[in-house]
């Protein structure tokens, strides 16, 4: 059984909400997919309708352009593939539903301002669609009983046939039983995959058609209950509806003369229709429109090093966004494609949470034990050989120095030759540049390489053993010797390699950083995005990446596809980029800029 | 064979093109700065965090009823917006603009786009402990450095909604903790770094970020909101109850000049 059903506007005004349980309506669940729907740019679709699952709820949705409604379904998992097909059923008779009495077109009409306003020049979204409105609630109701009714004996054949491996009970009769074998070839079809799932969707679909079959294959209970429903939503009804079948009659008789409305409606292409595309607007835009602009685009974005399939993911977007909708007076198809491409790019790159690390620094400094000590604020970095991480390191502990924080510098890169030694001059640099007395090479009151406020932690090299050994003995030095923040340099890995990747995971366990920062180079180009992905998935399905910092943009002009990549592969945000290779080129993001960039 | 209609059609377009080029070309120089404004329309902006009451206000505001919503990803506008109380005659656009993160940069630019601002209604849960009013303060701070950089400012109501409920707060206790908080904010904002210029990359110091720090720096005492150009007032309502009378005055009293 499903759990909610809705139906809102993206400006937030919900025009229906059903609870399957009968309790009161829960907005807030309505809420959390409209925040996960916000934040995911990536949307993957596998069934009819796309879906959007949170820890315990799944979410399938339907978006219509004209006008721009969300209709969603709640249910518990979409592991389940009889809730996935029940879900989707639910969407389809809602939709059909609202498309026949008429709502759309009442919409439209306050939208676009036509009719009486009120005594604030307004008229609101649903003004005079009340009745309608909860006609389609009660119909929604009753409809949606009776597809419960049927799919539960639908689930009991089934089982029932399972145990006993009798294919058609006694019960069954005539049709019924015709039926029931029906069925049971589309369970064993169904426990066969894909095909299977198909299969099923579509006999779902062919049940909202209400052909006589199938009517006279609903079982007597059904009825029973419809009048119960009726009873309920009898004021707006009266008593016309003595019997549950006459409501059902007539939502079918209205399903049935809005399929032969839709199938009516003329495709025009005309001179006008030409002059609408390009200069006047107000045109509805069709998939042909879109294609050769679309095409541009597409490759305009590869040029600037987009990976192919985060491009065609963004024109898919641009399409499903733009296709039925209405293009503003004096505005043509192209430049409309343009900028929902330019608002589809900048909410992706735009992070949907604010990080604001030096509070969350401060916070933790702020929470001291018993003995007055606090844990270290931890960072580490990991990424592909070379491509930053020790440099971006080094830039990051300069920001925190100068925001008067003590910074541990600990050299987990126990693999490459040298690796210790780059950290111990980037020490050494930070050291003179906090404070200028400082003799380089001089050791500081504990007996290591660094001054009082910047600090290198080392334990030479070796396997991954040793790192997550330092890892752990540096937090607790840190703590004890007064350090506000530990930052962790890797060794340099390739994504691809499972031996070098898979120590990641325990080290992300043992040392548990506060943040793990990913750094990708903006050179690299398509390889980005099994790069950011290999790397999101190596510490386990508890822990993901925290952000990005892309280094070298300074390198590439506006080829900044690589940010694009980066995100789109694991909707992680880009916190700072590099720009050159002194301690001063971090800079945080601006996703106007880079969007610019993108498009110029 | 070329039709007559498209023929009839390729001559319109060159006909209205070279129009729409002319229309474009001479507004430009007869209003100064044309670019720079899209929105003319006096304006009142609501705008707050997410599910603090802006979409349930702007209903109640424009159809005197509390509506069912859920999180918005879109601006509610109504554009020729009256208070039927006492100015019978005067007309504003009112936006209610969405709370999520996701949204701020389009808020922001919005309050820069809109040339007749006549005021900000920021929409405050004051049943959050005042402890917790950091992202509150930090929205709060984002729009002044923006209005700021006006030469009066822009006024803003601190509209203290969910007074109905008994942890509610007196909005005079959350004033004060807001200009705490933006206190904070502000020192560690002169720490940040910057973001990277949208001219050029190598341009190292960043003009627009220093003017916004800059337009609200205030004296070692702390942020007071009695010191910067606009007006900020805190005023209790509920939307809930349908008692948003002092608001409404507020809006009176600026939508008439
Ligand atoms: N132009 C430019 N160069 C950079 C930037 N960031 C890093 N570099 C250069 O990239 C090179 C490699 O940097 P490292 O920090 O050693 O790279 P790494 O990822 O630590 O390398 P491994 O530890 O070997 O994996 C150095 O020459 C840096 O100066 C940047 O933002 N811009
Ligand atoms: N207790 C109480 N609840 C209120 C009041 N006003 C609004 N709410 C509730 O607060 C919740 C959020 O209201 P919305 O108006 O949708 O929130 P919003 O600010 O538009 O949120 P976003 O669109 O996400 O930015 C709803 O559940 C309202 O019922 C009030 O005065 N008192
Ligand atoms: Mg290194
Ligand atoms: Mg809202």
């Amino acid at each position: 059984m499903i759990d909610q059903f809705a139906v809102f506007t993206p400006a937030g005004n919900l025009l229906y909400g059903y609870n399957s349980l009968n309790k009161k309506f829960s907005e807030t669940q309505i809420n959390r997919f409209v925040s996960e729907f916000i934040s995911q740019p990536v949307k993957d679709v596998t069934s009819k309708f796309p879906i959007i699952s949170t820890s315990d709820t799944s979410y399938m949705y339907h978006e219509t352009k004209q006008p721009h409604l969300f209709l969603v379904v709640s249910f518990a998992s979409s592991e389940s593939i009889q809730l996935t097909a029940e879900a989707e059923s639910v969407v389809v008779l809602a939709t059909k539903l609202w498309e026949s009495l008429g709502l759309n077109e009442v919409i439209l009409d306050n939208i676009s301002g036509k009719g009486k306003k009120n005594v604030h020049n307004f008229r609101f979204i649903t003004e005079g669609a009340s009745d309608q409105i909860s006609k389609f609630g009660s119909y929604f109701e009753v409809k949606y009983d009776e597809m419960k009714k049927t799919s539960q004996q639908k689930g009991k054949k089934h089982t029932a046939n399972y145990n006993k491996q009798v294919p058609v009970s006694a019960a069954n009769k005539g049709k019924q039983s015709s039926k029931g074998k029906k069925e049971n070839s589309q369970i064993k079809a169904r426990k066969w995959g894909r095909d299977g799932l198909l299969e099923e969707t579509a006999a779902m679909d062919e049940s909202l058609d209400f052909s006589e079959g199938n009517r006279t294959a609903s079982p007597p209970i059904a009825i029973g209950s419809d009048l119960e429903s009726d009873m309920r939503n009898g004021s707006q009804f009266g008593k016309q509806n003595d019997k549950g079948e006459f409501l059902i009659n007539e939502i079918d008789e209205l399903l049935a003369s809005n399929k032969e409305k839709s199938k009516a409606k003329p495709t025009t292409s005309s001179p006008f229709s030409f002059l609408q595309k390009h200069i006047l607007g107000n045109k509805t835009i069709s998939e042909e429109d879109l294609k050769t602009v679309l095409d541009s685009l597409k490759q305009k974005l590869i040029s600037k090093n987009v990976a192919p399939e985060v491009a065609d993911h963004l024109c898919n977007q641009v399409s499903k966004d733009l296709i039925g909708s209405k293009t503003e007076n004096w505005t043509s198809v192209d430049q409309t494609a343009r900028e929902s491409l330019q608002k589809c790019l900048s909410s992706i790159l735009t992070p949907s949470v604010s990080v604001d690390l030096l509070h969350e620094i401060q916070k933790r400094i702020n929470k001291k034990d018993s003995s007055g000590l606090n844990d270290p604020y931890v960072f580490s970095v990991v990424g592909v050989n070379g491509v930053g991480k020790s440099t971006n390191l080094s830039k990051l502990a300069f920001w925190l120095l100068k925001n008067n924080l003590k910074v541990l510098i600990v050299a987990c890169d126990t693999f490459r030759s040298g690796a210790v030694e780059q950290l111990r001059v980037h020490v050494e640099n930070l050291a003179q540049l906090t404070d200028h007395n400082h003799v380089r090479g001089t050791k500081n009151r504990r007996g290591k390489t660094g001054n009082e406020y910047v600090e290198l932690f080392e334990g030479g090299y070796g396997g991954s053993n040793l790192v997550t050994k330092i890892a752990k003995q540096a937090i607790k030095y840190a703590k004890t010797e007064h350090f506000d923040v530990v930052l962790m340099d890797t060794a340099g890995r390739r994504h691809n390699d499972a031996t070098l990747m898979s120590p990641l995971k325990s080290f992300a366990e043992q040392a548990n950083p506060d943040k793990i920062i990913m750094v990708g180079e903006a050179l690299v180009g398509t390889d980005s995005v099994q790069q950011a992905h290999n790397f999101n998935q190596a510490f386990g399905k508890e822990r993901n990446l925290d952000f990005f910092i892309i280094s070298k943009c300074d390198t590439v002009g506006e080829l900044l596809g690589t940010m694009v990549n980066m995100v789109y592969a694991t909707s992680i945000p880009i916190l700072f980029i590099g720009v050159g290779q002194t301690y001063t080129d971090l800079r945080t993001l601006s996703v106007e800029w880079a969007v610019n960039s993108l498009l110029s | 064979m070329l039709s007559t209609p498209i023929l009839l059609a390729c001559i319109i377009v060159m006909i209205s093109a070279a129009f729409v080029l002319i229309v474009q070309k001479t507004s430009a120089n007869v209003i100064p700065g044309a670019s720079k404004y899209t929105n003319r329309a006096p304006t009142f902006i609501i705008a707050g965090l997410p599910q603090t009451g802006k979409t349930a206000l702007f209903n109640l505001l424009t159809t005197d009823s509390v509506k069912p919503s859920v999180m918005s990803q879109e601006p509610n506008v109504a554009e020729d917006y009256m208070l039927p109380t006492s100015h019978k005659n005067f007309k504003f656009k009112l936006i209610d603009f969405p709370g999520h993160d996701k949204f701020r940069s389009e808020l922001l630019q919005t309050i820069k786009d809109s040339s007749q601002l006549k005021g900000l209604i920021y929409v405050i849960d004051s049943t959050i402990n005042p402890k917790e009013l950091v992202s509150t303060a930090e929205l709060l701070y984002e729009i002044l450095s923006v209005t700021e950089l006006r030469p009066d400012g822009v006024d803003i109501l601190l509209a203290c909604n969910k007074s109905e409920s008994f942890v509610a707060r007196p909005p005079s206790k959350i004033k004060g903790a807001l200009e705490k908080e933006i206190t904070e904010i502000m020192k560690r904002k002169a720490k940040s770094l910057k973001a990277n210029s949208k001219k050029s990359l190598s341009d190292d110091a960043n003009d627009d970020d220093d003017d916004e720090v800059a337009v609200l720096q205030q004296n070692s005492a702390g942020f007071e909101f009695d010191r910067i150009d606009g007006n900020v007032d805190a005023k209790e309502g509920s939307v809930l109850k349908n008692d948003i009378d002092k608001w409404e005055c507020w809006i009176d009293e600026r939508a008439m000049n």
